[in-house]
């Protein structure tokens, strides 16, 4: 059944391509604001590039993340979809691993204008960096898709969605910049392993909290 | 429904916090010693830890009334996470207060990413917007299904918030708490009773407000 729904997520997404679409567009726009109040500066940025990655990514996720849900409540399909007989945690994991592609592929697609705009030098490891980029991209969508499950269905959802996300992403932003920042400077694993065990502590209790949380969020 | 002040029990309790409060009020200013680089600043510790745990407690009850909501949909207990999200985020204001005017003096500027303040500031703000899903959750029942859900999610994130700061920045140091209970008996005594008084006081209140909600519930129902 988890297949069917993901199945439905990405059939959704394949044939409006709004999303990405959006969320690439919105992604580049935030990669030139950070390039105009850099002023370009070449020690700004290698101090802050980590930072401004995942910047980018948190308001990106927070767009991609309101969409995904807002298809739902078009004709209140979300409605339909609880009543199904199906295990209401399905969907919430459904749609963190779709939210978890779709952040990867505007990942995929924002990188390389990322660093040509800022001028920065890629990461010599490439798949430390991209190993542990999917592992936060992992642990984003987990607290994104819980937060839009408890913030979905209330009168200001757009609103209260980045309220709730941000502050409650936080250690993860910090956790992803100082493993990007350890990647970029070439550091050993064991200078930031402590960060790795943190974002993979908040994908445990995320997922948990939101597999067991969800059934009583979608309830009529 | 009866009064709240007619019952005795709760005219005594009001009438022993507000003396036991004074008390210790006056105890800080007056019989506390003075510690020879805080001076005054230092006396703030007697109220900003226990408004810290009061507000940590809170917080607590918010997260098991949550549960207890979701499991049993008893009304009584999302009247109690309500109850205990305002006092909480009372409280925790008062350390958000308390803790830099403190800072001012001792470190020479109001805000240094002290962990335990940072994580304290970042519940805060989750709070802000549980008390926003309150107001803009939608259909009342849905609504309290995701206050519940949002109150067990905000608490079992504080270790992780609170490691991540700490770790995030570990040159920062960490304000006199930890040392506390090394601190000689003149200032660890009146630190426990004043402790003991903000936790008495907590239960007085809680106990008020959780009372209010129920007769405003039921003031609603009856329109």
């Amino acid at each position: 059944m988890f297949f069917v729904l993901l199945k439905k997520e990405l059939f959704i997404e394949l044939r409006s391509k709004e999303l990405i679409l959006s969320m690439v567009v919105f992604g580049i726009a935030i990669v030139l604001a950070f390039s105009f109040s850099s002023n370009l500066s070449r020690t700004v940025v290698m101090d802050y590039a980590s930072g401004m990655f995942w910047i980018t990514v948190l308001f990106v996720s927070a767009l991609g993340v309101h969409r995904s849900f807002a298809y739902e409540k078009e004709y209140d399909a979300f409605s339909m979809l609880v009543t199904a007989p199906i295990d209401r945690g399905l969907i919430f994991l459904a749609k963190w691993v779709s939210g978890f592609i779709y952040l990867t592929l505007m990942e995929i697609l924002i990188i390389f204008p990322f660093f040509k705009f800022l001028m920065i030098d890629y990461p010599s490891n490439i798949l430390i960096a991209i190993s542990t980029t999917l592992l936060v991209n992992l642990g984003i969508m987990a607290v994104a898709n819980l937060v839009s499950g408890i913030a979905m269905r209330s009168n200001l959802s757009e609103i209260l969605l980045p309220i709730l996300f941000f502050p409650l992403v936080s250690p993860i932003i910090i956790a992803a910049t100082k493993i990007s920042t350890g990647v970029m400077l070439n550091e050993s694993y064991g200078v930031w392993e402590i960060w790795v065990l943190i974002v993979g502590s908040i994908i445990i209790i995320s997922g948990l909290a939101g597999y067991a949380l969800f059934d009583y969020l979608v309830e009529e | 429904m009866t009064n709240y002040f007619q019952k005795r029990i709760n005219q005594w309790s009001l009438s022993v916090i507000i003396i036991l409060f004074i008390i210790n009020i006056l105890n800080i200013i007056y019989n506390t010693p003075m510690v020879p680089d805080q001076h005054w600043a230092q006396k703030i510790f007697y109220v900003h830890v226990p408004s810290a745990w009061v507000g940590f407690l809170s917080y607590f009850i918010v997260m098991i009334s949550g549960f207890m909501y979701l499991t049993s949909r008893d009304n009584r207990w999302d009247n109690i996470g309500l109850a205990a999200s305002e006092i909480g985020t009372f409280f925790i204001s008062l350390v958000l207060i308390t803790g830099p005017i403190w800072a001012t003096p001792i470190w020479g500027q109001p805000w240094v990413w002290e962990p335990r303040l940072v994580t304290t500031l970042i519940l805060f703000l989750i709070y802000i917007g549980y008390f926003m899903i309150r107001v803009y959750g939608g259909y009342i029942e849905r609504m309290k299904r995701n206050a519940a859900a949002l109150g067990i999610v905000a608490f079992i994130n504080v270790p992780i918030i609170f490691l991540s700061v700490q770790f995030w920045s570990p040159d920062i140091q960490s304000h006199p708490q930890v040392e506390m209970t090394e601190q000689p008996s003149e200032i660890l005594s009146p630190f426990i009773f004043s402790l003991i008084v903000f936790t008495m006081l907590y239960t007085v209140m809680i106990r008020y407000r959780v009372y209010v909600i129920h007769l405003n519930n039921g003031m609603n129902e009856d329109v």
